[in-house]
């Protein structure tokens, strides 16, 4: 341990809410010029745990000591002012204002005390966007204007626009590209060299190999181990940590061949200008078809256009042969197609409302008569669904918003599987989903699959796509550069081929 | 294959501590604690009024008094709380209570009697819902814009019936039902429509495929459109279901007052989405209860009641139904970042 | 005093009314003839015979309320009553802004008088006095400009002396009566002529000591309101004797709680002089034994004071060369025994 107080210590500090109590006696340590990771499964104590750090909550009991003393950090401008800042996992920045507005919100460089100069903040967002390697962000634009990513470079000028020694990350590469995430680890390298520390959370465990130098576990709000160095640490040993169990990171096998039923969906020819080039493919029941590729190529667009939420600009989708209307959600459903979105909360899931109403949303004409619903039905019928899916807890009465990320997942697919679809179109199945439920989730769809279900999967990780489809296309720029069985692929060829773009066989 | 192994929880009073308990204990015990609170307040409302003005407030006359002037606020907050629940909000219900008002009173309506009133209170305010509906369901208005501009002309067109005159109904049987006379077991008529609507209220949005359409698309509009529900059908429908509301509301109204006219239903759209709010109805969406309205409701009007019967002026008045209006948001704000 | 109000009230209420009735040759209900002839022979007073050619401008509100039609209807009928007056109306508004670009616009027009109702007189005073300075009089109607230099004449209602007419009246009828008990429903509280209307009542009930005002409540000049205060207002006091309400169109309200409740224990005054309350009061069938006038005819008045400014001249009955500068109109008492005169003032 290094003789001088560690930058940041947290000790014994605990936070309830009504009928939770969220953290419980977490002891923190982090020095400076280091990257301490934070591990946790969902409802570990991790988004708490930062927010009493970024000042935005106040724990019940325990100490801060900050630099060697002790502080309270009674509100975020507090822990601002001492150097702390806070990148949030959904980016706080207001969508109306330019880059440089955003930078430089609430400190804004001003002449005789409240004009804006607007010119001195434009410059100095530059310098910062620059040291970020982004230069070709225009601190003029307007934050709405721009991608997830440079969102995120511009979230971390902010942070830097402050006299910053501590800098907390919350899954920073959830929205990246790999290219990207290889600019975010150059910057934190950067930062540490300076003597910034760094408190990282993310799900990725090669990630938290690469970059981090400690590990802190968190389960259930308490620390379960603490400065476990990041990159010696078996993997086994972080999960059998974080979930208490021993659960191997593995994929369900697949049948044996290709199923010999008719296809039930084929896309023929579709496009949508500017997102992907005229597309076909086929699933058939029982088969799980693969769409891999970068961020921007196309795969939500491709599966939210098959779905209809979005009207096609050419070609036609069909459900067992019989054409469906474009641009029509529900005649989608109505032909048997149910769609898992990417942003679960935002897309999918009622946030107020209870498992069993989420569950039946799409089919309450099945246990309605005149409008009017049979609520015994109802819950009989979400009940089954959902302990279809080993879904917990194992109450549908419970709000869908306090179940874990992969549970809430399991919530959608049971959703489907109570309308009674036949073609499932999953979006980034697992973001967000911690690595224990993972390959829970993963035997869920093969077990579906092999229920008849045609499913087609599009997943930025390209593990994922390879351990779990049948077939797999891969995707550059819109269009198809590749298909296979995915028996017959390699992460490093498919890496190629998003990156190079070889022409498709 | 995954095992599909309960964890075997360490230290599990801990582990079952952070998980809390059951949520769902939680939220129906929050849903219970919001109408206790109202049915406190309103029970400490009846003690004051029963101890300041024990022979005037502790009165049949005066239950049936206030029951029967809350009932036309009371049917269009009915209507206005399926709005807020969808995430929309309804800033013409007093305008159209008002338009539909005095169309039911014309000299000309009036030649058709009972029916030729009702029917056409009815069929104005059904038909407002419909342009508001039409323009914010397909036009892609604002329903804050769409319904202020339903506001504005509707209250305009209104004053050009009346020419500012109040127009007196001369139909027996329509003011009869205002009269004691008609009171079936002391409850009277109006009343008995305000309970209907109440009670086909709360069965619609608990019981229905209408219901749960409605609270899904002002939970999450996005969510709704891609489970298959057909969000702007929906939310034509309601502000269709408003604007019927609206034209109960201006017969009954009509009824009451005896007379239609152009500034009637004044400032209705700020009560209504008022009793509303301290119903625990959430102005962004999703979540709403029309017992918690009509308990609204019946609070400000028996505020209304014993201020009136203390001889209170109407600034002390407006000053408690802000504060009201204040303290429920703050108790709503506070059980709300529970989460 | 009581004697010499009363004969301005007949002045600018009723004879002003009559004499046009005079001009268009229709029966008519004349008290005194006498009042119209010029006070003396050599004053150029305004009198009906055509005289020089007058354009008067005439800008009101929106008439959204049964009062302001009927002054609207006032100015308009007494203009077509004068075939030298040309009169150049503006679209009623009661939005201060349009207003004043109405104005503007009859100014710039050149017209010889101005007859301003303003839809707030306190944000209407500058165009008043632009009106002055560029040399046209105008005449401020009810709502007072905030200047005595932005009209040349003023002609208003007198809100305090409805209260205090309305107390007389009550307390004349409750004299005999010991500890009598009365009641009051206001208009509009925050208006100053509510505050006056109220002001005056009490000024009036001091001197009937026997009387004691129990309860007050304000309703808002509409009918629904009426008809929810005076429900309270009735379960409130079970017992007393007389009802102030100052405003007729609340009063429709008003009298339909009292016919829901079943009450017939008092007598009730009302305010402003609305065509159903005359009605009412003919009819002697229920509580309403009178109301207290707030004339729309002033608007007539108006009419006939912008003429007379127009042609350089004094009005009839009075010494004056020039008219007023500020005409207040009576609140006269309105019952069953002089109703008959007024039923044509009154407003629907």
């Amino acid at each position: 341990m290094a003789p001088e107080p560690p930058l940041l210590s947290m000790s014994g500090i605990t936070k309830s809410f009504p009928g939770v109590r969220a953290l419980d006696g977490v002891d923190l340590e982090v020095q400076a010029g280091e990257v301490h990771c934070l591990l946790g499964q969902n409802g570990a104590g991790k988004s708490t745990l930062i927010k009493v750090l970024a000042g935005a909550h106040q724990p019940d009991t325990g100490t801060i000591r900050w630099r060697g003393e002790d502080v309270t950090l009674r509100s975020p401008i507090a822990a601002m002012r001492l150097g702390i800042a806070t990148i949030y996992q959904e980016l706080d920045l207001v969508e109306h204002l330019s880059v440089a507005e955003n930078v430089h919100l609430g400190h804004e460089p001003t002449a005789a005390g409240f004009v804006v100069r607007g010119r001195a903040a434009k410059a100095s967002t530059a310098a910062l966007l620059k040291r970020l390697g982004h230069p070709e962000v225009d601190p003029g634009r307007l934050v709405g204007d721009l991608s997830a990513a440079q969102q995120q470079i511009v979230s971390m000028a902010r942070a830097l626009s402050h006299d910053v020694r501590l800098i907390v990350m919350d899954e920073p590469s959830a929205a990246l590209d790999p290219d990207e995430v290889d600019n975010l680890f150059r910057i934190v390298a950067d930062l540490t060299a300076d003597g910034v520390a760094v408190v990282y959370i993310s799900h990725r465990l090669e990630e938290i190999r690469r970059i981090g130098d400690r590990v802190t576990v968190l389960k259930d709000g308490r620390a379960v181990a603490g400065g476990l160095p990041a990159e010696s640490t078996p993997t086994r040993e972080v999960v059998a940590l974080m979930t208490g169990r021993n659960v191997e990171y593995v994929f369900p096998e697949r049948p044996p061949g290709p199923p010999a039923a008719e296809p039930v969906l084929k896309v023929e020819g579709l496009s949508r200008q500017g997102e992907f080039a005229p597309l076909d493919l086929e699933v058939r029941p029982g088969e799980i078809v693969g769409l891999a590729g970068l961020v921007g190529s196309g795969r939500s667009e491709i599966l939210e256009t098959v779905y209809g939420a979005r009207k096609a600009h050419s070609g036609r989708v069909l459900v067992g042969g019989q054409p469906l209307r474009s641009g029509s959600v529900r005649a989608a459903v109505r032909a048997g197609l149910g769609l898992a979105p990417e942003e679960r909360k935002a897309q999918a899931l009622l946030m107020l409302e209870s498992v069993t109403r989420n569950v039946s949303v799409s089919a309450m004409s099945r246990f309605s008569r005149g409008g009017w619903i049979d609520r015994g039905a109802e819950l009989g019928a979400a009940r089954t669904a959902t302990r279809e899916l080993s879904l917990r807890p194992d109450n549908p009465a419970v709000p869908v918003r306090t179940l874990s990320g992969g549970n809430q997942q399991k919530a959608v697919l049971a959703r489907w599987l109570l309308r009674g679809c036949r073609v499932l179109l999953l979006d980034e199945p697992t973001r967000g989903v911690d690595v224990g439920a993972r390959a829970e989730l993963y035997a869920v769809i093969r077990r579906l699959a092999d229920e008849g279900l045609a499913v087609l999967l599009v997943s930025s990780e390209v593990p994922e796509v390879l351990g779990l489809a049948d077939r797999v296309l891969v995707l550059r720029e819109g269009r198809v550069v590749h298909e296979a069985p995915a028996r017959e692929l390699d992460e490093h060829r498919v890496l190629d081929l998003v990156m190079e773009g070889s022409p498709a066989s | 294959m995954t095992q599909h192994v309960s964890p075997p929880r360490g230290g599990t009073d801990k582990a079952a501590a952070v998980e809390g308990p059951p949520a769902w204990r939680v939220r129906l015990g929050r849903a219970d604690v919001r109408t206790l609170t109202l049915l406190g307040v309103l029970a400490a409302l009846v003690l004051i009024g029963g101890i300041t003005q024990p022979d005037a407030f502790l009165d049949t006359r005066n239950l049936q008094l206030v029951l029967t002037q809350a009932s036309v606020i009371g049917v269009v907050t009915v209507g206005v709380t399926f709005v807020i629940i969808s995430g929309g909000i309804d800033l013409s219900v007093g305008a159209i209570v008002a338009l539909a008002s005095v169309w039911a009173t014309t000299v000309a309506t009036q030649e058709f009697g009972f029916a030729g009133i009702l029917f056409t209170a009815i069929v104005v305010g059904v038909g407002c819902g419909l342009v508001n509906g039409v323009l914010i369901a397909f036009g892609q208005m604002v329903p804050f814009i769409a319904t202020l501009a339903m506001l504005a002309s509707a209250r305009g067109l209104a004053l050009q019936i009346t020419d500012g005159r109040t127009q007196v109904v001369t139909v027996p049987s329509v003011l009869d039902l205002a009269e004691r006379d008609s009171y079936v077991l002391g409850i009277p008529p109006l009343v008995l429509v305000f309970a209907a609507v109440t009670v086909i209220g709360w069965l619609v949005l608990n019981r229905t495929t209408f219901g749960r359409r409605t609270v899904a698309v002002g939970g999450n509009a996005e969510a709704a459109r891609l489970a298959g529900i057909d969000v702007r059908r929906q939310r034509l429908y309601l502000y269709l279901l408003s604007g019927l509301c609206c034209g109960i509301a201006a017969f009954l109204l009509v009824a009451l007052a005896g007379s239609g006219q152009n500034t009637n239903g004044n400032l209705y759209e700020l009560d209504a989405i008022a009793a509303a709010i301290i119903g625990g109805t959430l102005l962004t969406g999703g979540r709403g209860h029309i017992l918690g309205s009509v308990l609204g409701v019946l609070i400000f009007t028996t505020i209304t009641n014993i201020f009136a019967l203390n001889n209170l002026q109407s600034d002390v008045q407006q000053i408690a139904k802000g504060a009201i209006i204040v303290a429920a948001v703050l108790v709503q704000r506070r059980t709300a970042s529970t989460h | 005093m009581t004697k010499l109000t009363s004969r301005r009230g007949l002045l600018f209420g009723a004879a002003a009314v009559s004499a046009g009735a005079v001009l268009t040759g229709c029966t008519s209900n004349d008290p005194d003839g006498g009042d119209d002839k010029p006070a003396a022979d050599t004053q150029p007073a305004a009198d009906d015979k055509p005289g020089k050619p007058v354009t008067i401008g005439y800008a009101g509100p929106q008439a959204d309320h049964g009062w302001l039609n009927a002054v609207n209807e006032q100015a308009k009928k007494r203009a077509e009553k004068y075939s030298e007056i040309t009169m150049e109306i503006t679209e009623g508004s009661n939005d201060t802004a349009q207003q004043i670009g109405q104005i503007e616009t009859l100014i710039n027009k050149k017209v010889d008088v101005l007859v301003i109702l303003p839809a707030d007189g306190k944000a209407l005073t500058q165009i008043g006095l632009k009106a002055m300075r560029a040399g046209i009089p105008v005449i401020n109607l009810d709502r007072i400009f905030n200047s005595p230099q932005a009209y040349r004449c003023w002609v208003g209602g007198d809100n305090y002396g409805m209260g205090l007419n309305a107390a007389h009246y009550i307390g004349e009828k409750l004299k005999d009566k010991p500890n009598a008990k009365v009641i009051e429903l206001a208009g509009i509280d925050n208006l100053e002529l509510t505050q006056q209307r109220t002001q005056g009542f009490d000024d009036g009930l001091k001197n009937y000591p026997n009387i004691k005002k129990v309860a007050r409540q304000a309703a808002e000049f509409t009918v629904e309101s009426g008809q929810a205060k005076m429900a309270q207002l009735l379960q409130a006091q079970s017992d007393f004797d007389a009802l102030w309400n100052h405003d007729d169109d609340q009063g429709v309200g008003a009298l339909r709680a009292i016919e829901q409740a079943g009450r017939d224990d008092f007598l009730m005054v009302g305010g402003a002089g609305a065509l159903s309350a005359f009605e009412a009061i003919k009819a002697d069938r229920g509580v309403l034994k009178a109301t207290v006038l707030y004339p729309p005819t002033m608007a007539a008045s108006a009419i006939d004071l912008a003429r007379a400014l127009g042609q350089g001249k004094g009005i009839g009955g009075l010494a004056e060369f020039e008219i007023p500068s500020t005409v207040t109109c009576y609140s006269a008492v309105v019952d069953k025994d002089n109703v008959d005169q007024y039923m044509s003032t009154g407003f629907k």
